[in-house]
């Protein structure tokens, strides 16, 4: 029957439904699972995606757990399964916690209801990209050409390869590139430094590890230069007491950074809070607070902000009796004595704005030659800056994506001192932004948990690599050593991804093709194949977190625990990278090994670890929850309900003991140091982990390119690729839910469109010496002319010619860090013009085309 | 290979039946006893859609159909911008204009709430609803080849709770109530801030007098209708 045949197509074409993937799945997953997903196919009740009737809740089992990525926030789901396939997904509607009901919302436990990522979860989950097996590649490397093995295998053949690259290159051989991906549980945890990988290769005695933070080592630095701590932030309900609320560079309404941010910043907005943007585009968040938006050129962030300091010292506006109390080296009043003689801090912040060093005052006038805002809207922030109290200057992470990103996190904080906005309610010193605290760590944390034998600034692997032995430390970045093997360059033959798609989402793609063809391993641990999987030479299936146990924390801000238990079986031969981890310390360095790897488990743990870890988790509840932070819940009462939402006696703002109470900053003068005392004693910057100068107070510096860049004739775009709203980084790209709600496109100013004969929706190609990418334009009156946006995260997708099809914008990027390790994401020069080469977007567009009306319409013609 | 298992199997005696009943019948507007609607504050919507994903992920949609849609507004000329949403899925209106073009009557208005909802088994999947409704709502399933659409979560209704895109929005600016409470601001939600008013046409909306619809919006500046 031709309609049949018809229908099959269709059917094909529409592979990503849940209806016809559970049909492949169920075939594919062999016994495993297959009593779960076979009976869903036709018994009445058991219609997983019936439309009518619905399964009702009554009919389910509902377990409570959370979404688990490196994201910015962590709500709750709620799984509603038949058997062992989850049928849909709720969030917390304030019936789960203690003392909860259906409804309960509000300041003090507010509902942690998920974003649109976490509700497309099954997708991801039941992806036709789902890792099911161990693979091993057939084909060139990065041709995604894999078989299929089995996990005796797969992990011979790791085990075999380790020792042979520890014998044969040293301690240095394999790059730990583990990260958040599969993070942000007390047990299973991916992490840069100390994750369940780091802990495996630093005990195998091989390991390289990266130590700059991907979306905020500038502000990392500064926090850590200025503060002593990155906790420099606010829980999300101290932003309801703001009077004034600067975002610079910040868009919560994408990347809903804190569980509830966003919720409380309307509240502000109702308590008559004045909202400002100061970012190049027009975000969403700009629009739903009625923000006063200023478009600002990219990288120019610290040249406005010092122009705002001229202005409030000039005009006397700066809070002098706070400055005198809590900063060292705001002024000259508040330099210590040692500086006078220090090699690097004889500089004081006020005096370097007045222009008393270099002869050029700070001023607006000078500031607006350089970031392209008025000098009068400069000085109008600044006033409304020194007047407003309480106010709140959150300085986001993204304009510090920089080269000198630091600087612009360093100029914000002493904003924030000088106006006397820190430790109090209302105000703000972010900044990283981390706040309330959580007891983290349920996985055996001991002397081995961050052993490495080099440590290198993440986006500079793939030069040392290629570069390798002729390549200066401080090229790299090494993290000094106190013993002889300090300075030495690592020589990378492998690579270990755990929770980890960084081929993919690390600088200047082009630069790490190129060296990981001279690697000998590639290990690649994940849910699903990712672009990064398809260049590794072993492809392990991770257990995702709906198939382990678990408890989930916060991410940035929020106080609750959730409890993530095992909802479903592992899919196909999925195993959890604990279980990996433990079993390859078993096939390398027997009992000795293993036993030391994981304390609570015998070998048999890669075949049912359910009572090992609930073992790793009652303890961690007993002894650090419920001991160290007085819970008095019970680990099963706590399971049961699957929430724990600490009640705090008051909103929690950073640094108010210190403001308050007299409390010392963690800092070695016990300061708020404007002027860095760790920066101010450094004289040979190549035997520190920066490699090149950084000055002791924050200072103007230009960056490498930007819009004021004799670069700009050749190339006269400033790129910026922000985090998207419909992604984690790379994780969800494949969600067909998600991707029918936008496209990865370039983003352009309309006037700019137009003198260049662009219109929207033309493919266009947008590139620089580094490399090109093909992706559609959408013209926008919402974007700062000269600046182009394409957000971070696509899948790439090169043609024979190394054009990204997709639209990565890694392909453009800098792989050169800042020296206080700041990856320059946010530093691109670029052109774009129409294009007739192929644009491929990664999925059938065809598939949802009707939906498409429903994205922009009704909007002017551009 | 097994396409029949995504294709419900059609009951055509039934169908038939429907038709015969339908031909013979007058049309008249239920009037409901309370009539529920949608209220969404165009302003303080951040336009995430987790609404939507909650709604896709609920009704188990493939991509395609899109029983709730956010649509992004923008207009001025730079620097001078602005933008807001508008938020629809079905406004269940009072004078449906999809009801009365369903040849098999399956399309029905609950007396109750006044939930326009389709009978999924009598649906032919001949779309003239599609093209009756002015506000887009009714979505073809081309897995199914039927005609869908929001039911307001008519099971969570009756289980004493709301809608999954309701209980899904995360700025807390999109809720359910009687109509006339949302329209004459009396209903308790937050949706509504202490300063808002609400209207019931927005611009980028069909005329609400084609059929009525059961919405109420917090406007923008921009969005106001005179």
């Amino acid at each position: 029957m031709s309609n049949q045949n018809d229908f099959d197509r269709l059917s094909q074409r529409l592979n990503l439904s849940r209806r016809s993937f559970l049909k492949g799945t169920a075939i594919g997953a062999g016994t495993l699972a297959a009593g779960g997903l076979m009976e869903i196919k036709y018994g009445k009740e058991a219609k997983a995606f019936a439309y009518e009737p619905y399964p009702r809740d009554d009919q389910l089992e509902t377990v409570v757990t959370s979404c688990a990525h490196n994201c910015g926030s962590r709500h709750m789901l709620v799984a509603h399964k038949w058997k062992d396939v989850i049928v849909r997904l709720s969030t917390d509607d304030g019936r789960y916690q203690k003392g909860g009901y259906f409804g309960k919302d509000g300041n003090e436990e507010p509902q942690l209801r998920a974003c649109l990522r976490g509700r497309s979860y099954r997708q991801r989950l039941y992806s036709a990209e789902r890792l099911l097996f161990p693979m091993m590649r057939v084909g060139k490397r990065g041709e995604g050409k894999f078989k299929r093995v089995s996990w005796d295998e797969a992990l011979d053949f790791v085990a075999r390869k380790m020792i042979e690259l520890k014998n044969k290159y040293g301690p240095t051989a394999i790059l730990d590139q583990s990260y958040a991906g599969a993070s942000y549980g007390v047990l299973h945890k991916s992490d840069q430094i100390e994750g369940l990988l780091g802990r495996f290769l630093g005990m195998f005695g091989c390991r390289t590890s990266s130590w700059s933070v991907p979306s905020y080592q500038g502000t990392t630095s500064s926090s850590r230069w200025t503060f002593g701590t990155i906790q420099d932030g606010n829980e999300d309900d101290a932003f309801a007491y703001s009077k004034l609320m600067i975002m610079w560079g910040w868009n919560p309404a994408y990347t809903f950074h804190g569980g509830n941010t966003f919720m409380y910043l309307r509240m502000a907005k109702q308590r008559g809070c004045k909202f400002v943007v100061v970012d190049p585009q027009y975000t969403d968040s700009a629009a739903a607070y009625d923000a006063w938006w200023i478009p600002i050129k990219p990288n120019t962030d610290a040249a406005m902000m010092a122009g705002m300091a001229h202005y409030i010292f000039t005009n006397n506006l700066q809070d002098q009796e706070f400055i005198d109390k809590f900063c060292q080296g705001m002024d000259e009043g508040t330099m210590p004595d040692w500086a006078a003689k220090s090699p690097n801090g004889k500089e004081n912040f006020k005096d370097y704005i007045l222009g008393k060093y270099d002869g050029q005052p700070k001023t607006p006038e000078w500031a607006s030659k350089i970031c392209g805002v008025p000098a009068k809207d400069i000085k109008k922030l600044a006033h409304m800056y020194a007047t407003t109290k309480p106010a709140a200057l959150k300085a986001s992470w993204a304009p510090g994506r920089n080269a000198y990103g630091e600087q612009y996190s360093r100029m914000a904080a002493a904003l924030q001192a000088m106006t006397g906005n820190i430790g109090k309610l209302g105000g703000c010193a972010e900044g990283v932004g981390k706040a309330w605290h959580a007891e983290a760590v349920a996985y055996p944390y001991d002397q081995y948990s961050n052993i490495w034998f080099a440590s290198i600034k993440s986006d500079r692997w793939a030069h040392c690599v290629l570069n390798y032995p002729n390549v200066r430390r401080e090229e790299i970045g090494l993290w000094p050593r106190q013993d002889a093997t300090d300075g030495q360059i690592p020589n990378i033959k492998g690579i270990f991804w755990q929770g980890s798609d960084w081929f993919n989402q690390l600088t200047n793609i082009n630069k790490e093709i190129k060296a990981i063809e001279k690697l000998e391993l590639v290990v690649c641990m994940d849910s699903t194949i990712t672009p990064s999987g398809l260049f590794a030479d072993v492809l392990l299936p991770v257990a995702t977190h709906f198939e382990r146990h678990d408890v989930a924390l916060p991410w940035y801000k929020g106080h609750y625990y959730i409890h993530r238990p095992k909802v479903i079986e592992p899919m196909g031969e999925a195993k959890t990278d604990f279980q990996i981890f433990t079993e390859l310390a078993y096939r390398i360095g027997g009992d000795v090994f293993g036993k030391a790897y994981n304390p609570k488990a015998n070998r048999n743990y890669f075949n049912y670890n359910d009572d090992v870890d609930e073992a790793y988790l009652r303890e961690w509840w007993e002894g650090r929850v419920m001991h160290h932070q007085g819970v008095e819940m019970s680990w099963e009462e706590f399971k049961r309900r699957g929430v724990y939402k600490f009640k705090l006696p008051r909103p929690h703002v950073a640094f108010q003991d210190q403001v308050e109470k007299g409390v010392p900053f963690q800092t070695p003068s016990g300061k708020i140091e404007i002027l860095s005392s760790e920066l101010a004693n450094i004289s040979d910057w190549t035997k520190t982990r920066y490699g090149y100068h950084i000055p002791s107070i924050p200072k103007w510096i230009e960056p490498w390119e930007s819009l004021n860049s004799p670069k700009t004739s050749k190339y006269p775009f400033h790129l910026v690729s922000p985090h998207p709203r419909w992604r984690t980084h790379s994780i969800f790209n494949n969600c067909s839910w998600l991707r029918e709600t936008y496209e990865q496109e370039v983003t352009m100013n309309a006037a700019d469109a137009k003198r260049m004969g662009i219109k929207m929706g033309d493919i266009v190609e947008v590139w620089n010496d580094r490399g090109k990418v093909v992706v559609p334009v959408y013209v926008t009156e919402r974007c700062m002319p000269g600046v182009l946006v394409i957000h971070e995260g696509v899948w790439m997708d090169r043609d024979e010619n190394g054009v990204d099809r997709a639209g990565n914008p890694d392909f453009l990027t800098l792989d050169d860090p800042s020296p206080a390790g700041a990856f320059a994401y946010n530093t691109v020069l670029c052109n774009i013009a129409k294009t007739n080469l192929e644009h491929r977007p990664g999925w059938d567009k065809l598939a949802t085309a009707r939906s498409h009306v429903f994205r922009r319409e009704h909007r002017r013609e551009l | 290979m097994a396409a029949e298992t995504t294709r419900p199997k059609k009951d055509t005696k039934k169908i038939r039946a429907a038709i015969k009943r339908r031909k013979h019948a007058t049309y008249t507007p239920v009037k409901p006893d309370m009539q529920l609607g949608f209220i969404h504050n165009n302003v303080d919507c951040i336009g995430c859609r987790a609404c939507e994903m909650a709604c896709k992920d609920k009704n188990g949609l493939p991509p395609g159909p899109r029983f709730r849609r956010v649509q992004y507004i923008e207009g001025g000329t730079f620097p001078e911008v602005f933008a807001y949403k508008v938020n629809m899925s079905c406004n269940h209106c009072a004078e449906p204009a999809c009801l009365p073009t369903c040849p098999t009557g399956a399309i029905f208005k609950r007396k109750k709430d006044g939930i326009v909802d389709i009978d999924s088994t009598l649906c032919i999947g001949c779309r003239r609803c599609e093209a009756a409704c002015p506000f887009g709502a009714p979505q073809f399933d081309p897995e199914e080849n039927i005609v869908k659409k929001c039911n307001m979560c008519v099971d969570e209704i009756e289980a004493g709770r709301k809608p999954y895109c309701v209980m899904a929005c995360m700025m807390r600016v999109l809720d359910i109530g009687p109509i006339d409470k949302i329209w004459d601001g009396s209903l308790d939600t937050v949706a509504i801030g202490p300063h808002d008013k609400v209207v019931r046409q927005v611009k980028n909306m069909a005329d609400i007098e084609l059929t009525h619809p059961s919405i109420g919006f917090v406007a923008h500046s921009k969005g106001k209708v005179e």
